[in-house]
């Protein structure tokens, strides 16, 4: 684990959640500081996006402690949401608008003028190589383009936590090492960045910690090389595997290949 | 994105949000987004083919440019402020029309506005406050509601201008604003009840009986509204009673009775004073509760944590006894779970459903009710049932449209020869499962009105509902179901055709009463009908064997 002197940016302490009474976090301990990389994993359902959006005060009704910059989401102040960024799971954006102009919209959210994130937006959509685009509205462009605006959205006024829901989905080989290099050097410059995703090799390489959540709770924290050496599994995929108590892949991979061959 | 005329009036107001403590840039920002999208609810398929990528310049709103239809229904009921003296009367009906106007096509087409949960991660993510956000929705759904209301108000404004003097325009204005703000607060306390005790897909289901049923009410409401005055006598009477408390129109009646004709008494001054205090109650209130609603719209986006394991085993005998091909069969299911599930297919479709209902018994109260129930028995007024049909050409025409229009690419993709099957699975499955109960329903009621000698009339009326429906389906665009996206819905210039096949349905309706005047008239008419609809099943769907459809958006 990276070591750092500073405070934490995010600071969670039992965290219990439930909807209608099914229990999705159960007791969160956990602890941001700025510079690190989280690889945020867990099986479907374990509770991850119901994590981060409790941080990002969308979801109310937990019960424990959740700090973001020291504030308390969902008390009133929206002020602590100018230092974050999000990308969300689904691709969900005004897709009626051009790129420039959600962009734009979404930087003057965020408190710059509308030429500063026009500007921004522009030379961001440039490297991207999507210039050409800037003016195209989003129905028309592809996953992958989605993709890209959503992250330059998450950027574009420089913040210091950012959360990336599989940030990669629908982008090419090419872009994926743009952005992984670009958060890398993000977070070098001192950001903090919680990264959920289910492509574990993805995650493998650019975690600077990797957090396993299983039923609502913890149940591994640390470097991938510290897992490594708790579990003796060579990949992180395996270590995901043996945590969350899968092992009859091949079984079923099986089962289902005699159930397509039986037409 | 263009200046708006609607923003810079909304300008003059800047200092009363700032006081009110809203970031008055940003809520504008918001609006104008908002009102840009609006303005583009542009079927994507023509986007793209049009104009490439600098689409910057879309002129006027399709939103705006339906307006006309609401300016005249507002035309015919300013028939009522022409009518007499008396006040009451007079206000009532006409405010129980507007409001009945502006609050279906408010729960129609802006619960989208009010239920957009891309807002939610969109909007609420940025360093906002929640009333920032809660203002610029409103300030939005206004904007909106101003112009619908412009639109139904300004010819009956204008009589009113002419005909009862400037008193009557002013106190007709401000009691418009009044009943805006109501209805605004109504639909969003509504939505919010019953996202507070419901969630997930139930929820969705529930928002979509609520509108039927708020369709039918305000619908047969209007029956009520028109009875709370007796017209035994030559002169309107009315008579006080305590639900009249319940009806906003009547309040806004007695507010013009008081007003201008300051002789009515306590009754009339506490129902006016109604008028005024409960909107303005009702806005704080819901002030205080739009946050609230916010956060509940996050179940919106929630899996619901239960589903329901139905059998299906039912379902598949139904689709294998009506169907001839196993394909039809199972295009025949598809649609079927398809209607019933999609939520905006019944949210567009099922309101419609409510009129289908309804109508029948307007025109048979309207028409028939002279001598009283007693009275109607012997009469045929029973064949007013045909106008239960009348929302099957835009119901079939609705059949073509669906959120997930993009996923017809399975159509595509899938080996099957024609396009016939899919088209004759869907009416039918559309037909069973929608109208077919609606009829019945419809048909045990008349049965018990006029007595069972009717039944075979109801029975042959049935069978010509159906060739009607076969009609519908060929003379209506074809596309395939569920392939295109609802924007589009707007687009087509189908209104004359619907037109035209709504009077072709009264058609039948009066076949089938020439046919009750002759004798064997009824079974020759039923037989026409049986064989008709027969070669119908057989024939309308031929052409679409061999050659297919051009394929929307590119799938």
């Amino acid at each position: 684990m990276m070591t750092t002197t500073k405070d934490p940016v995010i600071k969670l302490a039992n965290l219990r959640m439930s909807y209608g009474g099914r229990q999705v976090l159960n007791g969160v301990d956990l602890e941001v500081y700025p510079g690190q990389i989280i690889g945020y994993i867990g099986p479907n359902g374990a509770g991850k996006s119901t994590t981060v959006k409790i941080m990002l005060g969308l979801v109310e009704g937990y019960q424990g402690e959740v700090q973001v910059f020291g504030q308390h989401p969902g008390d009133g102040d929206a002020s602590y949401m100018k230092r974050i960024g999000y990308v969300p799971e689904i691709a969900e954006l005004y897709d009626t608008l051009t790129a420039r102009e959600y962009l734009t919209f979404i930087g003057e959210l965020y408190g710059l003028s509308t030429d500063e994130a026009e500007m921004r937006a522009r030379r961001m959509m440039t490297e991207f190589s999507l210039g050409d685009v800037f003016n195209s509205r989003i129905t028309t462009f592809s996953k992958g383009m989605k993709q890209k605006v959503l992250l330059i959205s998450s950027l574009l006024h420089n913040p210091d936590v950012l959360f990336l829901d599989e940030p990669l989905s629908g982008l090419d080989a090419n872009s994926v090492m743009v952005v992984k290099e670009m958060l890398a050097l993000l977070a070098a410059q001192g950001k903090a960045i919680f990264y959920s995703s289910h492509i574990m090799d993805v995650v493998e390489k650019i975690s600077s910690r990797i957090v396993l959540l299983d039923g609502g709770r913890i149940v591994a924290d640390g470097s991938f090389d510290e897992l490594k050496a708790q579990n003796h599994e060579g990949s992180l995929e395996q270590i995901f595997n043996q945590l969350t108590g899968f092992n009859e892949h091949q079984d079923i991979a099986g089962r289902l290949v005699s159930i397509v061959q039986e037409v | 994105m263009e200046e708006m005329k609607s923003l810079q009036v909304l300008d003059r107001f800047r200092g009363l949000f700032v006081k009110m403590g809203v970031d008055y840039p940003v809520m504008r920002r918001i609006v104008q987004v908002k009102l840009t999208m609006d303005a583009r609810r542009v079927p994507t398929l023509v986007n793209k083919s049009k104009k490439k990528s600098q689409n910057e310049t879309e002129d006027g709103n399709q939103f705006l440019r339906s307006l006309w239809l609401y300016v005249i229904f507002g035309g015919f009921s300013s028939m009522f402020v022409l009518m007499g003296d008396n006040l009451l009367f007079e206000a009532s009906i006409l405010f129980g029309i507007i409001m009945f106007m502006v609050m279906t096509a408010m729960i129609s087409d802006f619960s989208s506005v009010l239920l957009d949960i891309r807002d939610r991660s969109i909007l609420a993510t940025k360093p906002i406050s929640r009333r920032t956000l809660t203002m610029a929705k409103t300030v939005h759904i206004f904007i909106y509601l101003f112009f619908l209301t412009g639109a139904v108000a300004v010819i009956p404004l204008a009589v009113g201008l002419f005909r009862q003097g400037i008193g009557f325009f002013a106190l007709m204005l401000l009691e418009l604003i009044l009943m805006d703000l109501l209805i605004v607060v109504l639909t969003a306390l509504l939505y919010l009840v019953v996202l507070r005790f419901f969630d997930g897909e139930k929820l969705k289901d529930m928002i979509n009986y609520v509108q039927i049923g708020m369709t039918i009410t305000i619908t047969v409401g209007y029956q009520v509204l028109v009875r709370l005055f007796d017209f035994t006598a030559m002169d309107i009477v009315f008579k006080p009673e305590w639900w009249q408390y319940l009806l906003p129109p009547v309040w806004v009646g007695a507010a013009f009775h008081t007003l201008l004709h300051p002789n009515g008494g306590l009754t009339y001054v506490g129902l006016a004073a109604l008028s005024i205090v409960v909107p303005l109650a009702a806005f704080l209130l819901y002030l205080k509760l739009m946050p609230a609603l916010e956060r509940n719209l996050q179940k919106l986006a929630e899996p619901s944590t239960k589903s329901s394991q139905s059998s299906g085993k039912a379902l598949r005998r139904l689709s294998d006894w009506l169907c001839s091909t196993p394909q039809e069969s199972a295009f025949f299911r598809f649609a079927w779970a398809l209607m019933g599930t999609e939520r905006e297919f019944k949210l567009k479709v099922y309101p419609s459903l409510g009129f289908s209902i309804v109508f029948p018994f307007i025109f048979l109260f309207s028409n028939g009710l002279d001598q009283g129930l007693e009275g109607i028995s012997g009469t045929r007024t029973y064949l007013f049932i045909y106008f239960s049909g009348i929302m099957v050409p835009s119901l079939i025409m609705m059949l073509r449209y669906s959120s997930q229009y993009k996923a017809a690419w399975i159509y595509r993709t899938a080996p099957i020869s024609g396009e016939a099957p899919i088209y004759k699975g869907a009416l039918l499955a559309c037909l069973v499962r929608l109208m077919l109960p609606l009829y019945m329903a419809e048909a045990a009621i008349f049965a018990v009105l006029f007595g069972a000698s009717i039944l075979p009339d109801l029975i042959v009326a049935g069978v010509a509902m159906q060739g009607f429906a076969i009609l519908c389906f060929v003379f209506l665009r074809k596309g395939l179901p569920f392939s295109e996206p609802f924007e589009a819905a707007g687009q087509q210039n189908q209104t004359l055709v619907i037109m035209g096949l709504m009077l072709l349905l009264g058609g039948f309706g009066l076949l089938h009463w020439l046919a009750t005047t002759l004798p064997f008239g009824v079974v020759a008419y039923g037989i026409l009908m049986i064989v008709g609809t027969w070669l119908g099943w057989r024939r309308a769907f031929r052409t679409r064997e061999t050659k297919k459809e051009e394929t929307p958006d590119g799938i």
